[in-house]
């Protein structure tokens, strides 16, 4: 974990209200999994509070992060000029760990792609990935080129303007039983997380599902028990620091 | 290199810096991305007997300049802190400050009893203004204030009290004063001021608590006037904090009579905040020939 003052090597539009900025870190701040994230100052001094956003591509020295514009802090960020300078605190988080299988399925919603897309980038072609990502219509599309390393490619839309009508969720619940997946990785909304544990639950949680949460945070480090997270078992846990990653039994939704 | 360190009833200080209560944890996390030697003391996270969860989230919210948060004291108990961070914090070469809380005065004399002689000071949360049962009930009339700051100072034989102020008060200078008569070896203040963020399109406050405490850069006028009105209230020491987040800002809070400093929400802000402030403060006090931070508290003249 590193605090690091990077330069915005381009900030650009990929989808509708969706965009993609890409840092060139002055160091190196170690290796960076699917799952973990940056915590990234939008650069107006008016915000105090960094914008927690999962780690989608590294190259080298630059890494990239997707956003999608939602308010105030986002909307300065999309104005963010190549050039500019921005502190980000990188990586945080635990990953999704995927060391014990080989076959993986991939449910993906909104925002929640990104981080997906780190993880199938570091793991394939050596495990083969089931993939099934949501998005709200045709114009919200994008990154599928970087999902080429998949076994199989699933894509669905709110409105069926792109690929299947339907959400992530089902698209995945339809194929569930004819795909070799020895467990499955899910981000997307609480909503898309609730509908997954209550689905796989009926199943009786066959195969390990490890789902990442989103919550507001302050330091993004685990000092400020600000991020929490109910378990089952009825304690907090923090979301930056224990989490974002979670198997999806131990955690209320 | 000028010389930043001070001391505040009878603990001695490297520098003014020192984390505020909550920002900070026990100081492990920011130990792995500096090393929190190098600050002058850390209050921990507000501890109560019992453990605590919390608040429901969402518990932070951002305004413009300030941030809002509710976390509702969640903590592990101090007993759990006496076995399992004291040693670590006590090891680092930091002023440990145990910032406390409880429900009842009974509690307070309680939690000051357990920690007394383990840490280096205590801080009295008497205004957190997030928990439903207790906290800012303590923190408003002089009156309770005088009281519980009496039964925890009783309870103590070795570790000097801090009393911790809040800002949602009607006089400062009188709630700093009750706070000097019941005992309190040093004052501390601001703690955060009560406030609200709204989901417009929700119709629905942000913070699940409803209300939250506002902190970061700008309370730090309304921070600043209150500073300087304790400090001129009472004899005994004051701690000064709320929106710091510059070198500057720590030396015009001791400039307006504080003897040090505490760096809560700017933490968030800049994980390395503080040992930039403190290598701020020296630049400042180098570039104006000021040789000892403490030539500059109470140098304030009014207009
Ligand atoms: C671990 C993690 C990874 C994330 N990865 C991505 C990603 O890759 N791409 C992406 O588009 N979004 C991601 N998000 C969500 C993203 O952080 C929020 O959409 C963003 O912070 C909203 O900021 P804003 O300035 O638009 O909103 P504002 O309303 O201006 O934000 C106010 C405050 O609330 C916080 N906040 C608001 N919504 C959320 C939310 N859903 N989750 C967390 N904090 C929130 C902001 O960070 C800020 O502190 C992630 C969240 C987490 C916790
Ligand atoms: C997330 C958060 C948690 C806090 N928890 C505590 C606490 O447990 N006890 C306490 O006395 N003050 C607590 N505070 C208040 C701070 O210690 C400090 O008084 C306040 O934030 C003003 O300083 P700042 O503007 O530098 O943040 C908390 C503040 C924040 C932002
Ligand atoms: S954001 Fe501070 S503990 Fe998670």
């Amino acid at each position: 974990m590193k605090d690091l003052l990077s330069e915005v090597k381009s900030n650009e539009r990929i989808a509708e209200n969706i965009y993609m900025i890409t840092l060139t870190l002055p160091e190196d701040a170690g290796a960076m999994h699917g799952g973990q994230f940056a915590n990234l100052s939008t650069g107006n001094g008016q915000h105090l509070l960094r914008r927690p956003l999962g780690i989608c591509k590294v190259d080298g020295s630059d890494i990239s992060l997707c956003y999608q514009v939602k308010g105030g802090g986002t909307r300065y960020l999309s104005t963010v000029p190549a050039g500019a300078k921005l502190q980000v605190l990188l990586p945080l988080g635990n990953w999704f760990d995927l060391e014990e299988y080989k076959s993986v399925a991939v449910i993906g919603g909104g925002v929640g792609i990104f981080p997906l897309i780190r993880t199938v980038a570091e793991n394939a072609p050596q495990k083969d990935f089931y993939c099934y990502m949501g998005f709200r219509n045709k114009n919200a599309v994008c990154l599928l080129n970087e999902l080429s390393g998949c076994k199989k490619l699933t894509v669905t839309t709110d409105d069926g303007s792109y690929g299947a009508k339907g959400n992530a969720v089902e698209a995945y619940l339809r194929e569930a039983d004819n795909i070799p997946a020895e467990a499955i990785i899910a981000c997307g909304p609480p909503i898309m997380l609730s509908v997954l544990k209550r689905e796989l639950s009926q199943k009786g949680f066959k195969i390990p599902c490890f789902v990442s949460l989103e919550e507001r945070m302050g330091c993004g480090m685990g000092a400020c028990l600000v991020c929490v997270c109910r378990l089952e078992d009825g304690s907090n846990a923090r979301v930056c620091r224990d989490g974002p990653v979670f198997s999806i039994q131990d955690v209320k939704l | 290199m000028a010389d930043l360190s001070v001391e505040i009833c009878g603990v001695r200080l490297k520098n003014p810096v020192i984390a505020a209560s909550g920002t900070f944890g026990f100081g492990r996390e920011y130990n792995l991305l500096y090393d929190i030697s190098v600050l002058g003391g850390i209050s921990t996270k507000g501890m109560t007997l019992e453990p605590r969860l919390g608040n429901p989230v969402p518990r932070i919210a951002e305004g413009s300049s300030v941030i809002l948060n509710a976390v509702g004291l969640q903590n592990p108990g101090v007993d759990y802190f006496i076995k399992n961070d004291l040693k670590f914090l006590m090891t680092k070469g930091v002023t440990v400050i145990a910032n406390v809380a409880g429900k009842t005065l009974e509690e307070y004399g309680e939690i000051c009893a357990r920690l007394d002689g383990l840490v280096h000071m205590i801080e009295l949360n008497i205004s957190c203004p997030n928990v439903h049962a207790g906290g800012m009930a303590f923190g408003i009339k002089p009156e309770s204030i005088e009281e519980v700051t009496r039964i925890s100072k009783k309870s103590l034989s070795l570790t000097p009290l801090i009393v911790k102020l809040s800002p949602n008060v009607e006089s400062i200078p009188a709630n700093a004063r009750a706070a000097e008569r019941g005992g309190a070896d040093c004052i501390s203040l601001i703690n955060t001021i009560t406030g609200m963020a709204i989901d417009l399109e929700k119709r629905k406050p942000i913070i699940a608590n409803n209300t939250g405490g506002v902190s970061g850069a700008g309370i730090k006028p309304i921070a600043l006037r209150m500073v300087y009105e304790a400090a001129h209230a009472v004899r005994i020491p004051v701690i000064g904090l709320g929106g710091i987040t510059s070198g500057t800002d720590a030396l015009e809070f001791m400039a307006a009579g504080a003897r040090a400093v505490q760096v809560g929400t700017a933490n968030f802000t800049n994980a390395n905040a503080m040992p930039n402030i403190i290598s701020e403060m020296n630049s400042w006090l180098d570039a104006h020939g000021i040789k000892d931070v403490n030539q500059i508290v109470d140098t304030l003249k009014l207009n």
